[in-house]
């Protein structure tokens, strides 16, 4: 699971950094992602501007908190098939952004834990399937605040509709092949864990109604 | 039946009085395949060819891939498994991962396979994969075997996202070789799907070289001893380990990333190290080498302890360098260039790119001209020439000549390089 990493909440700007060299940053961020990171990786992540450029030390390379945090959540979130374009504009947020972005993904990586089968690469495969299929973005940015406050790259991959009675403006999130969740940009999604679970048991609620109903 | 680890330093002593920079050449060494078990039953494959059929490959590529495919199928026996894929905007998943009990099931459904439109390449890979996947025995090599002629331009196309998804599979047990054929595919994302896929990179200008590309690629997994092979380089006492000139990818461990093992194969990791005045008989480095055998269910490992005599900095300087050292250093330094040749051409810089290649040749002229140094400079004079007629060529053979420091990289025969 990703731990944040300790002390990194408090950024305090004067605080001395701690700092790693490469290989202790794929080190740390290896043991909280629980999968082995390659020099390359980091590499690539920072040349598409997902990780800030390292600091140097003389010749070598320096990393810090803000690097660490970049990298666990531009895993994290790929892990969960978002493109690296997708990825760019959540990492470019404050430490602090950062930080509950991680957590947040962290609650929903807990509840989605899968059993161990005996054929790993197949649960794998199906894993990055039913990601790499998943045209629509992800619903995780969208949560504690109104659609029209977030990110320009949801913005810009809104799909246009309009309600009668105003001009609101509507986002459009494919959940399963012909199964569609549109969310006006004025809605905002509970962020707290146990208010987001209540929200989403109204809204099941809802739907069952729905669906009793018609039968 | 193991590997061994050899170490050649370019100077055989490093100095008590002063540091010293230690130039260190590291040689992991395969035993050929014994006699007896060349009569013996090889490990079964399962394997799936991933073949691109976007409208690019129409023609003779197409028709190539067929028959380099139809040898494929002819060459398994009925312990394999095979399965066929082709992809194109869709994926078609031709014959789904069977036992390999009559070639001519593959073949007739080889023979239909028919150029579409665009390529879909890490929705055949999936596909590919998943068949493998399916059939997944861990006695086995398993493999997944993609060829393509282009760009991936549908379904995800980001090279270091695809990369990632390709180095999780490997991690459970599947490998992957890319292909890239004739002069449209992208390069650089075939190199970091093999690289990621602990298999066997290959890019064939023409395609009459696919069948001896199977063939080899059939001979090289046959002969695998080891996979998902690391070297761990751990500086004692103060030393430090200050350059790879391999660019070996590294993994959390600091571990260093090997190609495969294959029998009778000699791979060369050259090192630097920095080490303060140095006492005698105190050791400098460990060097743990590791690697997934086909036959055992635990990891192997091997560990050597590096120590040297001790000398007077001013005695050190006298000594003679090692040329096979020498060499060795010079071949990866000049593979590791390579890559800022590269680089200058993707800036439109044709005169840095063709400034880098002429140092490099500088370099190697200052060597004694032995047949690998030889061969070598052929290569560099060819591409100077190539760059001023076809860069994109030119480029292509660049990134390969740049990946045979980390990665299996095929070369045709008739290329002056032998196939490790």
């Amino acid at each position: 699971m990703v731990q944040p990493p300790p002390g990194s909440a408090s950024a305090d700007p004067d605080a001395a950094e701690v700092l790693y060299g490469l290989e202790q940053l794929l080190e740390l961020a290896g043991e909280q992602l629980g999968e082995e990171i390659s020099s390359r990786t980091v590499r690539l992540y920072a040349t598409e501007g997902l990780i800030d450029r390292p600091g140097k030390d003389g010749r070598r390379a320096v990393y810090g908190q803000r690097h660490l945090l970049q990298l666990l959540l531009v895993r994290s979130l790929a892990r969960r098939g978002l493109s690296l374009s997708a990825i760019a504009p959540l990492v470019a947020g404050d430490d602090e952004a950062l930080q509950e972005q991680l957590s947040q993904l962290d609650d929903g990586l807990e509840a989605s834990t899968p059993a161990r089968e005996s054929n790993d690469a197949l649960d794998y495969l199906h894993s990055i399937q039913s990601s790499a299929s998943e045209p629509s973005p992800s619903l995780l940015p969208l949560l504690g605040a109104p659609l029209s406050s977030r990110s320009p790259s949801l913005r810009a991959s809104r799909m246009a509709g309009r309600s009668n009675a105003s001009s609101s403006r509507w986002h459009r999130f494919q959940l399963a092949p012909g199964v569609e969740l549109h969310l006006s940009e004025s809605a905002s999604i509970p962020p707290t864990r146990v208010r987001r679970e209540a929200w989403l048991q109204r809204l099941i609620d809802r739907l069952r109604e729905q669906l009793d109903h018609q039968e | 039946m193991n590997p061994s680890l050899h170490f050649r330093p370019l100077r055989p002593a490093v100095a008590a009085d002063d540091a010293t920079t230690l130039d260190l050449l590291i040689t992991v060494a395969t035993p050929p395949l014994p006699a007896e078990l060349m009569a013996r039953p090889r490990p079964p494959l399962n394997l799936v060819l991933v073949i691109d059929r976007s409208g690019s490959m129409d023609g003779s590529k197409l028709s190539y891939a067929r028959k380099a495919a139809r040898f494929l199928a002819g060459e398994l026996t009925a312990r394999d498994r095979l399965a066929i894929v082709t992809f194109d905007d869709e994926v078609n998943v031709l014959v789904p991962s069977q036992a390999v009990r009559d070639p001519l099931t593959f073949i007739s459904a080889i023979n239909t396979i028919q150029a579409g439109g665009c390529t879909a390449l890490f929705d055949g890979w999936l596909a590919g994969a998943t068949q493998v996947a399916q059939q997944l025995d861990p006695t086995a090599l398993n493999r997944v075997l993609l060829l393509s002629d282009g760009q991936a331009n549908e379904g995800l196309t980001d090279a270091g996202a695809i990369a990632a998804k390709v180095e999780g599979l490997t991690q459970r047990g599947i490998s992957t070789s890319a292909f890239g054929l004739g002069s449209g595919f992208d390069e650089d994302l075939m190199g970091a799907i093999a690289a990621a896929g602990d298999g066997t990179l290959a890019q064939i200008e023409s395609p009459r070289q696919l069948a001896d590309l199977y063939a080899s690629e059939l001979q090289g997994l046959t002969s695998t001893i080891g996979r998902k092979v690391s070297l761990g380089i751990r500086a004692k006492h103060g030393a430090e380990l200050v350059d790879v000139l391999n660019d070996l990818p590294q993994n959390v461990a600091g571990n260093h990333q090997l190609p495969n093992l294959r029998h009778g194969q000699e791979l060369n990791v050259g090192v630097r190290l920095q080490l303060p005045a140095w006492a005698a008989n105190q050791e400098i480095a460990s060097v743990r080498l590791a690697w997934d055998s086909p036959q055992q269910q635990s990891r192997q490992s091997l560990v050597e302890h590096l120590t040297l005599p001790v000398q007077p900095q001013a005695e050190l300087e006298e000594l003679q360098c090692d040329p096979v050292v020498a060499e060795q250093f010079a071949l990866l330094q000049a593979n590791r260039e390579r890559r800022q040749a590269i680089e200058a051409l993707d800036q439109g810089d044709l005169q840095g790119a063709l400034f880098s290649i002429a140092a490099m040749d500088q370099r190697l002229a200052d060597l004694p001209q032995s047949e690998a140094i030889q061969c070598e400079r052929q290569l560099l004079a060819e591409k100077r020439e190539l760059m001023q007629q076809d860069r994109n060529l030119s480029r292509k053979r660049l990134r390969r000549e740049a990946l045979r420091s980390s990665l299996n990289v095929w070369e045709a025969d008739d290329d002056n390089q032998t196939n490790s």
